[in-house]
């Protein structure tokens, strides 16, 4: 028998004394950078005192806290209720806004669709600059050009949110099936046709999936934009705080969280009648895509029925967003003038009265709360995780328990959380990182049980058939296949949580989002420009790592 | 009670839903007996040898291996059991991401208490042990690469190793060639065979090609719709007998009969023209 056998280096005598053998340099470059960046986070979760001493500490800040704020009250039920209408509009005509502008840089990002390679790159680009941005950023800069009102925080929510919808917008655009598109351009339709006839049915459901979803993270992070004067419950909050009026702050806060799960709630319902059996993913856009067909002669299934109800919903809720939020229109033509002065302001970037150090400093606290928050929301969610996946979970029920336990967690606004703990505890970055962590568990522990089920079972199988155990099945076989998935989940959550730790500084969580605050309302704006290059290199380059890790470790 | 017998199952039973998979199996095997199951798909081959393993738990009738029942067993005693019988799979079910080394030295985990994760947690005795098992498969110079970077045959052959590292007295094989081209399921069929010898294992192995079974088994147990149709020693055994007992035995729609002709012929075929194949190569 002639089989080829690769030559090792390491050579026969040297396998035979059982020891190991040197691994190829890149992954061993990878492995080094994954385990530097767990030490710096437990590092950083260690250096930031959470322990349960602390929290116990802080138990008692919380009870002298509750104890002078006296009960929770709220606002006047009418003004409560006109707040609660105008962030609600804002919120949609935002989502809404960005959901349409998605399309077309959608259709540029996307490799299958784009008119082009520059065209292809422009759209990456405004998908990466406008996801990096922080909408309060957006925010700051469209309360200088417009007039106080609705529109600064549309446009910040609407050109923040584009980032994400287009990217997976892009990402389903990518994963069509060619065959229809190509059958509309075999018999002669144009570029138009083909996008709405042959494209856009498929990839409906997801997109509608994202918005949805989307519309919820815009929610939950509307009471930051009220931070930097954009109208509405999160204005009235941080006014209350600011006041020291806490009985009051928390009542909004508290508000604000109800209705955070409300919608939600609201959401997955709407995804699960729009989209069957509330998968998200997997779906041909048929039943949609017979509403988006013009034939007069169709016969009024309830598919149709309820697709044109739903249809014109939409639009109804749009358009009630567009009239509660009260849009000055004149603005939009007024504005044009003014904004090249506006934007004169902010360049070029310089750190004002600070220096370079102080900022990196700043900086350097927000990823160590999000480096902290990342390795304890780890900890948990691969336990959770794994049990509530079909394959390691000793019995259904437990699968059951943690899955819902996930969703809970998953209900629960962060930011909000956050704000609540920090103004509660008076803990500062700790409460930060708890209600971040909290947050990521939700989301992470999720994304592991969905990755370890998909694993391949034949391992496990038969690993058990040697007469291992389930914990040595579980670390031998299950977790080897899905490690890879878990180490790119987890890339993904330390990308949120850099950008949510940014956010946390703008309400007393500490770190560079602090400062951001303070530039923005000292007009310090050259300063604004510097604080959101490095938060934008600083999420680029952990990207950029991500990518990396992901391609060496296939 | 029967201790001699290596695997001893009597009235074996096992329904699916309203499926019968296993339909009242009785068979002895002796220690050292190198016995193939045959059979159409769905006849129950891959049931039975699950409840070997104690991979499925029965419907009805007893399992006994190596003198135990299978129904008394839980927990540490039953992982125990498993340890002395060694699976081989037709998907190979090797763990790809890790290398040939981490996969056989997995076998050796019932002998070990708590997980492991990566080479270095294994005691040296073990990653020799492995070494040498490995080398024993002809596979040493490929004991670093990682699973998913070797061929079918080679994985079967990593396979059987780690099967081999639980020091097992019976070997259970599940089609572990149907995966593979005829030229390496020669390879992997011969190596069995020869470990076998030399541990004086007893190994039930199910198998499609009636012709590769005459060869190397001692004995065939024929299977249909759960239930022994056939059994015999090899022993000048031509195929036609074996067709003619099997046709007798069940009475079956014509059709399955010519379906199972065709199979034997195609396998026999196959198995003429690798022959004639690495004839040509040496
Ligand atoms: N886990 C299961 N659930 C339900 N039915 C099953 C299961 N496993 C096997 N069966 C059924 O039991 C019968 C016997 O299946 P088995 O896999 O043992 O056959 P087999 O002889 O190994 O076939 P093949 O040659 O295709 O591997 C089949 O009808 C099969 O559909
Ligand atoms: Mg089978």
């Amino acid at each position: 028998m002639s089989m080829a056998t690769p030559l090792k280096t390491a050579g026969k005598l040297d396998l035979r004394s059982g020891s190991l053998p040197k691994p190829a340099p890149e992954r061993t470059a990878v492995a080094l950078t994954l385990l530097t960046i767990f030490a710096v986070s437990l590092i950083s979760l260690w250096q930031s005192g959470i322990s349960i001493t602390s929290m116990i500490g802080s138990a008692d800040n919380a009870q002298r806290f509750l104890a002078r704020v006296g009960t929770v009250s709220f606002p006047p039920a009418a003004e409560l209720i006109e707040l609660t209408l105008f962030t609600l509009g804002l919120v949609l005509t935002g989502t809404l806004l960005a959901a349409a502008l998605s399309v077309p840089v959608a259709y540029i990002a996307a490799a299958n669709t784009t008119p082009g390679g520059a065209w292809q790159a422009l759209g990456r680009f405004m998908t990466v600059i406008t996801r990096a941005i922080p909408d309060v950023v957006f925010a700051m800069v469209f309360i200088l050009v417009f007039s106080i009102g609705a529109l600064p925080g549309i446009l910040a929510i609407g050109l923040h949110s584009i980032g994400m919808i287009s990217k997976l917008f892009a990402d389903a655009i990518e994963q069509i099936d060619e065959g229809p598109r190509l059958a509309i351009r075999a018999s002669g339709g144009t570029k138009a046709q083909e996008f709405f006839g042959g494209i856009l049915p498929q990839v409906l459901p997801s997109w509608i999936a994202t918005v949805l979803h989307r519309n919820d993270i815009n929610l939950r992070g509307s009471v930051i934009l009220g931070y930097v004067g954009v109208m509405g419950l999160g204005l009235e909050m941080s006014y209350a705080f600011k006041s020291l009026n806490y009985s009051l702050g928390v009542g909004i806060a508290i508000v604000m969280f109800v209705l955070c799960v409300a919608m939600e709630l609201i959401s997955g319902a709407v995804r699960k009648v729009l989209l069957g059996q509330g998968t998200s993913k997997a779906r041909t856009g048929k039943k949609t895509a017979i509403a988006m067909t013009v034939n007069s002669k169709r016969p009024w299934t309830a598919d149709r029925v309820r697709n044109l109800v739903w249809g014109w919903g939409a639009v109804a809720i749009a358009l009630g967003g567009v009239w509660v939020s009260n849009i000055n229109w004149s603005d939009l033509v007024t504005v044009w003038p003014k904004l090249p002065a506006i934007m004169a302001q902010f360049f070029p970037p310089n750190f004002g009265s600070y220096d370079f150090a102080t900022m990196a400093m700043a900086m350097g606290k927000t990823l160590s709360i999000a480096l902290a928050a990342m390795v304890l929301a780890l900890g948990v969610s691969i336990i959770i995780g794994s049990f509530a996946a079909r394959n390691v979970a000793p019995t259904p029920g437990i699968r059951t328990g943690s899955r819902f336990g996930l969703v809970i967690i998953r209900g629960v606004p962060e930011v909000i959380l956050a704000i609540l703990l920090i103004v509660v505890t008076g803990l500062g970055s700790q409460a930060g990182i708890i209600a971040l962590a909290f947050g990521g568990i939700g989301l992470l522990g999720k994304l592991i049980a969905d990755s370890v089920e998909e694993v391949n079972p034949g391992p496990q199988k038969a690993l058990i058939a040697t007469g291992a155990s389930r914990l040595q099945t579980y670390f031998s076989a299950t977790l080897p296949q899905s490690a890879r998935a878990m180490v790119g989940h987890t890339f993904y959550l330390l990308d949120t949580n850099i950008r949510a730790a940014t956010i946390l500084g703008i309400v007393g969580g500490g770190g560079i989002g602090y400062y951001l605050l303070n530039a923005g309302q000292g007009s310090n704006y050259p300063l604004v420009t510097s604080i959101v290059i490095m938060i934008l290199l600083t999420v680029l380059a952990v990207e950029g790592l991500a990518m990396w890790v992901r391609k060496v470790l296939r | 009670m029967n201790t001699q017998y290596a695997v001893k199952t009597s009235n074996l039973t096992k329904i699916y839903g309203d499926k019968k998979a296993l339909a009242g199996v009785d068979l002895e095997v002796m220690p050292g007996e190198m016995v193939v199951l045959l059979g159409l798909s769905g006849s129950g081959k891959s049931t039975f040898l699950r409840h070997i393993d104690a991979l499925e738990r029965p419907t009805g009738g007893e399992v006994q291996v190596l003198g135990t029942d299978l129904s008394k067993l839980s927990g540490r005693g039953l992982r125990q059991l498993r340890s002395k019988v060694g699976f081989v799979f037709q998907q190979f079910e090797l763990v790809p991401s890790l290398t040939a080394l981490e996969n056989v030295l997995t076998g050796a985990l019932s002998t070990l208490r708590g997980p492991r994760l990566g080479l270095a947690m294994y005691p040296r005795r073990l990653r020799l042990k492995a070494l040498e098992t490995l080398e024993r498969v002809g596979l040493l110079e490929w004991a670093y690469e990682r699973a998913d970077t070797l061929s079918g045959g080679q994985q079967q052959r990593v396979a059987i190793a780690r099967a081999l590292m639980q020091e097992p007295e019976i070997l259970l094989a599940d089609e572990p060639v149907a995966s593979l081209d005829p030229e390496s399921s020669i390879v992997v069929m011969d190596l069995m065979k020869e470990i076998a010898a030399e541990r004086n294992l007893t190994v039930l192995c199910s198998l499609h090609q009636v012709d590769l079974a005459l060869s190397w088994a001692d004995r065939i147990v024929g299977l249909r719709h759960g239930s022994v149709v056939l059994d015999t020693p090899t022993a000048g055994l031509s195929r036609e007998s074996v067709m003619e007992i099997y046709g007798q035995l069940a009475p079956v729609p014509e059709a399955a009969i010519s379906d199972l002709e065709n199979e034997l012929k195609k396998a026999a075929d196959a198995r003429n023209q690798s022959l004639a194949a690495s004839g040509a190569a040496s």
